[in-house]
């Protein structure tokens, strides 16, 4: 996580982006200062060796921000594989708008592709770096058809009694932006409780995540408690793709088909509810 | 020492249009369902979302009901495609999670259909019932 990217790679990124910037009204990307790394708008004149490209951070929200604060902004972005699926899926929400968002796509290593279990560690508006393969399977998913239902239950319940509810896997995610949460809604979660009540709490995120989840592994790195949440959020996915043949970040022409019509995005399984 | 046996609490979620009239059928038949079912009525089997079954677990049901109308017969035209792409996956999540995914059914039932809604529910009681309470799978 905190290794140096190969110098070569962020050097022709920083030069990327003071050529884009000729063109566009900023490129988001993270800025290294004396008080650490954060998001920041580059803009013409800026001193570009202070771009930074580690660690990883997702900038969708903030961009969903600047794009709809600044109805006519063109927008460069700093983006790996993870990124840019992100913003497909922010995209067809609209939350922000494809037109005015230019991705300066970068590969990532791989050893950060395997660190992530990453199955595209690249961007397709690949710019700087090679793509490299793939990292391996999430070795807890690839077995968890057989582990039975007891055994998954004492599982879960051992890692969810370890949250503290500081909303971080939320607040991190690059797909979250509802004004108002149903994870602090008392209709839904009461509150007070620490852990969170099992199971509404983390299953709600996990059920809100199915057709959204781009696997970018914010939430696992972000959680102080080490909670496995992508675990649980791949084996959705892996649902969703068997189901309804959906991969979110995958195709921007694509709806999210649970907030479509089966004529729009139809069943591949027979569930049993055809008639 | 008895051993009581085991009375499912069983929330069932009906489409207004649809399967609470089925309900209504059964009645005026009068056809038998299990009184484990508490009956809650919905405009659109499609309302019903993943939080809302996820919080009646919580609350202590040991088994969750979603009827609706038949696949072309929804009031809203396309309502119940939402809820026929949502709950088998609600289902594989709280298989994922450790809870018999089983607890959790979806079913299409009619205005008309009365016996088919005994027929249900019936079935659906006795499969919870030897399910056993959820608050054991669940224990904390």
């Amino acid at each position: 996580m905190n290794e140096q990217p190969v110098p070569s790679i962020i050097e022709a990124i920083r030069q990327t982006v003071a050529e884009r910037l000729q063109e566009l009204d900023g490129v988001v990307g993270l800025r290294r200062s004396s008080e650490g790394v954060a998001p920041h708008v580059f803009q013409q004149g800026d001193d570009l060796s202070e771009l930074e490209i580690v660690p990883r951070y997702p900038l969708t929200t903030v961009v969903s921000r600047l794009h709809k604060s600044f109805p006519e902004i063109r927008l460069g972005i700093v983006a790996r594989g993870c990124d840019e699926r992100a913003f497909v899926e922010m995209a067809k929400r609209n939350q922000i708008d494809p037109d005015r968002l230019f991705i300066l796509g970068i590969a990532c290593t791989a050893e950060e592709a395997e660190e992530c279990h990453c199955a595209a560690p690249f961007p397709k508006h690949l710019v700087v770096g090679k793509p490299v393969a793939p990292g391996s399977p999430n070795p807890v998913v690839a077995e968890y058809d057989n582990t039975p239902l007891a055994k998954r239950n004492a599982f879960w319940r051992r890692q969810f009694a370890k949250c503290i509810k500081c909303y971080g896997c939320r607040n991190i995610c690059p797909e979250c932006f509802c004004e108002d949460c149903a994870m602090e809604d008392p209709a839904w979660v009461e509150p007070g409780l620490l852990a969170p009540p099992f199971p509404v709490f983390h299953l709600i995120r996990a059920m809100h995540m199915a057709s959204r989840c781009v696997a970018c592994r914010q939430c696992d790195l972000t959680c102080p408690a080490h909670i496995p949440l992508t675990v649980l959020y791949d084996l959705m996915r892996r649902d969703m793709e068997a189901t309804l043949g959906y991969i979110p970040g995958e195709d921007i022409k694509a709806p999210p088909p649970l907030s479509v019509t089966l004529n729009e995005a139809p069943l591949l399984v027979n569930t049993g509810h055809m008639d | 020492m008895a051993v009581e046996e085991f009375e499912p609490r069983i929330v069932a979620f009906m489409c207004n249009w649809c399967t609470y009239a089925g309900a209504d059928n059964a009645g005026v038949a009068r056809l038998e369902s299990p009184a484990n079912i508490l009956p809650i009525r919905v405009m659109c089997s499609g309302r019903i979302s993943p939080e809302l079954v996820l919080r009646t677990f919580r609350e202590g049901a040991d088994g969750v009901l979603v009827m609706g109308c038949h696949l072309g017969d929804c009031h809203y035209s396309s309502g119940n495609h939402r809820t026929i792409k949502r709950i088998p996956l609600l289902k594989s999540l709280l298989g994922f999670a450790g809870i018999n995914p089983e607890r959790l059914q979806l079913e299409w039932v009619s205005a008309a259909e009365g016996p088919r809604f005994t027929q249900v529910t019936k079935a659906f009681v006795e499969r919870v019932r030897t399910l056993g309470p959820l608050s054991e799978e669940v224990a904390a």
